[in-house]
């Protein structure tokens, strides 16, 4: 179940942040925290040198990280935006891990083609917090 | 005929539209300018448009709208548009667009929430069908943009001129 679904940008500047729980409105703070966290590990795995020199660095880079009750799992585009999920029980599989991934990705590309939307500004899109929402739904 | 992606298209039309708020800054000076733009376009197209589609004379207005809904939005932007509402006279109608290729992804932010993001549509038509002798008025009244679920154009006919010719017959 995913319970926190972000959007960092390339200077490490939050863009969105969505709970799916049904705690109080300070959990979202703690969920800052986590998401603040966790790109330490993100920096940690992009610094990692490639298997080798022709090798395509995968855009999903996996459990970052367990937290008391959480994991955190992310996923870094070719720009360096990156996508933090915070999961808890039921953990699910890899493979259905890149596939919310690969979704969350095509949300967001949707969200940029539009016009009036300035890179690396704070995502308000209404359309994009639906189709976030259906990809949690639909898990 | 050459294709091009559709997104290069949309995302062409939406920076265009982008770039006329950054400098004009008021929206119906916006509107406006699409408008003109459009009419700029219509009155070239309209040649292009009768020459790839090999269109005879229509014999009223009727059928003009017609063919400018079904083939005309199919040959440009690859969507067809519906023909309701016509009023008594028979002079004006509305298109119905469900799906508009320029609209693709856009969102109106706070803003803008005047802009008729699509008037070059409008514009088109009415210098098209200017060309051809008809003087048409052209505006939204639905635009998804807004919160409609499809588009509507209504289309409302002025007059028809006549053909001039500019020479005297007695020459």
């Amino acid at each position: 179940m995913i319970v926190c679904a972000a959007v960092i940008g390339q200077a490490n500047n939050p863009l969105y942040l969505e709970t799916f729980q049904q705690g109080s409105s300070d959990d979202a703070l703690r969920f800052h925290y986590i998401v603040h966290c966790s790109l330490d590990a993100v920096e940690e795995k992009l610094a990692l040198p490639r298997k080798s020199p022709g090798e395509p660095s995968d855009a999903y880079l996996g459990l970052l990280y367990p937290t008391e009750d959480y994991k955190v799992f992310g996923y870094v585009t070719n720009t360096r935006v990156k996508f933090i999920l915070v999961v808890d029980e039921p953990v699910p599989k890899d493979e259905e891990m890149r596939m919310i991934f690969k979704r969350f990705h095509a949300a967001y590309v949707d969200a940029v083609c539009n016009p009036f939307y300035s890179v690396n500004t704070p995502l308000t899109s209404s359309s994009f917090d639906a189709s976030v929402r259906t990809i949690i739904m639909t898990l | 005929m050459e294709t091009i992606n559709a997104e290069i298209f949309t995302l062409t039309y939406g920076s265009m539209v982008r770039q006329l708020i950054a400098d004009l800054e008021d929206i119906s000076a916006v509107n406006k300018q699409l408008d003109e733009m459009g009419y700029n376009i219509g009155i070239r197209l309209i040649d292009e448009f009768l020459a790839k589609s090999k269109t005879g004379k229509c014999g009223d207005f009727r059928e003009t709208v017609d063919r400018v809904a079904k083939v005309g939005f199919r040959m440009f932007l690859n969507t067809t548009a519906a023909v309701t509402n016509w009023n008594a006279e028979g002079t004006e109608c509305s298109l119905i667009l469900e799906d508009n290729p320029l609209t693709d992804f856009v969102e109106l932010p706070e803003g803008c929430q005047n802009l008729v993001y699509c008037n070059v549509l409008c514009g088109v038509i009415r210098g098209a069908l200017e060309q051809v002798s008809i003087n048409t008025e052209c505006s939204f009244v639905r635009d998804v943009l807004r919160g409609s679920d499809v588009s509507e154009l209504r289309l409302k006919l002025l007059s028809l001129n006549k053909e001039e010719y500019p020479f005297k017959d007695d020459d």
